[in-house]
């Protein structure tokens, strides 16, 4: 009977490839389109519970005052704060993008255990004012080596000269865990501060300040009085978990849980038109091949399954093959999504989705052309047209 | 064999009720070799297919070898039909995907048994219609006369006591469709199968003991033929 359902699927190689090619690339799709979505919901989750995020009540937009961080240092239960700032300069050329911060440089290390270093060292980012600690990504790609002066252009904050600034790599970083990107730029505060004195005549602000709670700190309690300290301003604040606060930044590229939902619904809605369509086809060119089989004694239900199995076999093939592809083209995926979705990896779970979403569609593109040769009258089927 | 007692069928066609079979009455002993012969549309095919199962009576009774198929439901039907009737159709039939020795082994899917036994079984059928060396071949590399006896060997792979074909050499010429004949002939005389043949072809209902003759859906007579002085022999590959 394997036979038979086989070599009844295979009637029309061709179309029957298609048919499987259409739902491998479908099937492909659903992974890593989920994939997307699990590698944000990952780096969300993996958020650590120590660290809180204090930002503009505005918009993450809006800079805060310096001079915050000497208050925030005194709330009960924080351990210590570092500022950050994005820099958003550029190596030799704009399309060179990778993120840049300017950061307290004695708390980066002890506040981000998950920032491992792999050459050079941390005594050295602390001893030089000029020095950068940057990802193992970034210095792969533009061939950086501890030591190495690195040139940044500044687009939002320029020197007075208008001159590049002029960093020396002192230790190079590879993240702890997958869903940590390795592609950032830390450079100390006090040069940034120092440059855009000169540059501007004043101070620069801080873009957010993060915390380090004390062990067992009340983090609710926390969280209300770093917001109360500035209730009256001059900027009020917003302080967020980091889980909440990366989150945050996710949802500011759109919903896009949602809209991954949306275009893979639509694909897999697509995909089973054209499943049902087959099906149909098939049943319609074998309806006197089940009529005989009715008469040699297979039952109206026998004859059912033998479409529902070929439905199955034909959606089981490409989903396989789909989800085949998916695995295999997992690391060429990631190493090419590294920049934007750090730690792309197909979660189990998203294998056992597609599995189910491949039954479901093999169920349901067999479901009417199994209902219709099982309803079909033998004498009907096997008339002469 | 079979017994039918009063037996209706009509069909609804473009909103009229077309009657095929009139409360007809029949008997086929057991062992017997039959041929229905009659115009078009005489309801000679749906008179097969009440005997074979695949329809039922409106009005009457339909028994065959003991059982009352109107009793029966679907899968009773279904399971009666697999254990007691071998069908051969005037189109073969066969399933063009698969191979003559796969297609006669189909039927014995339903029976319990083994793959090497259903195997066996069915290159035995092919060897008795004596088509062993075309056992891997599919239907489209087979005549028409060798498909319809790949057709025969798969109506009796499964032993069945009961032959219902119709119109076997309808699609056939001559001299494939007189090696069709002989094959029935020695299915009723050496192994005893009782044969119902519905048949236009005088020469094929001659080949039966009787012959039944159907108009407008009633008995119209009952011919009975001379036996046959020679007995048929197995045709040549």
């Amino acid at each position: 009977m394997n036979k038979l359902i086989r070599r009844s699927l295979l009637r029309h190689p061709v179309r029957t490839l298609l048919t499987i090619g259409s739902l491998a690339v479908a099937i492909f799709l659903l992974c890593f389109l989920r994939s997307l979505v699990t590698t944000l919901s990952a780096g969300v989750e993996s958020a650590n519970q120590q660290r809180l995020w204090v930002q503009s009540a505005v918009s993450l937009f809006v800079d805060l005052p310096l001079t915050y961080q000497g208050k925030i240092d005194a709330v009960d239960g924080v351990k210590r704060t570092c500022r950050w700032q994005w820099f958003g300069g550029y190596y030799q050329d704009r399309t060179n993008f990778f993120a840049q911060f300017a950061v307290d440089p004695e708390p980066l290390f002890s506040m981000w255990p998950e920032v491992e270093i792999i050459d050079g060292s941390k005594e050295a980012f602390l001893e030089d004012r000029r020095a950068c600690v940057v990802g193992a990504g970034i210095a792969r790609q533009f061939g950086w080596k501890v030591g190495d002066t690195v040139p940044l252009i500044g687009a939002l904050f320029q020197k007075a000269d208008g001159s590049a600034w002029e960093f020396q790599v002192a230790a190079i970083y590879r993240p702890a865990r997958a869903t940590v990107d390795d592609r950032t730029f830390f450079f100390r505060w006090d040069l940034f501060e120092k440059t855009m004195e000169e540059a501007m005549g004043q101070t620069p602000q801080v873009g957010v300040f993060v915390i380090e709670l004390e062990p067992g700190a009340d983090v609710p309690a926390v969280m209300a009085s770093v917001d109360g300290l500035f209730e009256n301003g001059p900027q009020r604040v917003q302080t967020t978990t980091e889980a909440e606060f990366n989150r945050q930044f996710v949802s500011m590229v759109g919903n896009v849980p949602r809209l991954v939902s949306f275009i893979g619904g639509g694909v897999l809605l697509a995909i089973l038109l054209a499943c049902v369509n087959t099906m149909l086809m098939q049943a319609r060119e074998q309806l006197r091949e089940i009529g005989v089989m009715k008469a040699l004694g297979f039952s109206d239900r026998s004859a059912a399954l033998f479409l529902l199995s070929q439905s199955l076999l034909l959606v089981g093939s490409g989903g396989a093959l789909g989800i085949g592809l998916a695995l295999l083209t997992q690391p060429g995926i990631a190493g090419f999504l590294n920049r934007y979705f750090p730690g792309y990896e197909i979660q189990p779970t998203t294998i056992a989705a597609a599995i189910g979403v491949t039954l479901v569609l093999g169920l349901l593109a067999g479901a009417v052309p199994a209902r219709v040769a099982e309803r079909t009258r033998t004498v009907e089927a096997m008339r002469p047209h | 064999m079979i017994r039918l007692s009063r037996v209706s069928k009509s069909y609804r066609r473009g909103g009229e009720t077309l009657t095929v079979l009139d409360h007809l009455d029949l008997d086929v002993p057991d062992g017997a070799f039959y041929a229905l012969m009659g115009p078009s549309g005489s309801g000679k095919t749906t008179l097969l297919n009440l005997v074979g199962g695949l329809d039922h009576a409106d009005a009457g009774d339909v028994v065959v070898a003991g059982t009352e198929l109107g009793a029966l439901d679907g899968r009773d039907l279904s399971q009666w039909r697999a254990d007691h009737v071998g069908f051969v159709f005037q189109q073969f039939n066969l399933l063009s995907v698969l191979t003559a020795i796969e297609n006669v082994e189909l039927p014995l899917l339903l029976a319990p048994l083994t793959r090497k036994e259903r195997r066996e079984h069915a290159r035995h059928a092919l060897e008795l219609v004596g088509l062993a060396d075309r056992m891997h071949h599919r239907p489209g590399q087979l005549s028409g006369g060798q498909e319809q006896r790949v057709a025969i060997a798969r109506a009796v792979a499964t032993d069945p006591k009961l032959i219902l074909a119709d119109e076997p050499t309808g699609d056939l010429d001559r001299r494939a469709a007189d090696q069709v004949l002989d094959l029935l002939g020695q299915l009723h005389e050496k192994f005893g199968k009782t044969i119902l043949i519905v048949t236009h072809d005088p020469l094929a209902a001659a080949r039966a003991e009787k012959t039944i003759h159907l108009d407008k859906g009633r008995l119209d007579r009952v011919e009975t033929m001379p036996p046959s002085p020679d007995a048929p022999s197995l045709p040549r590959p």
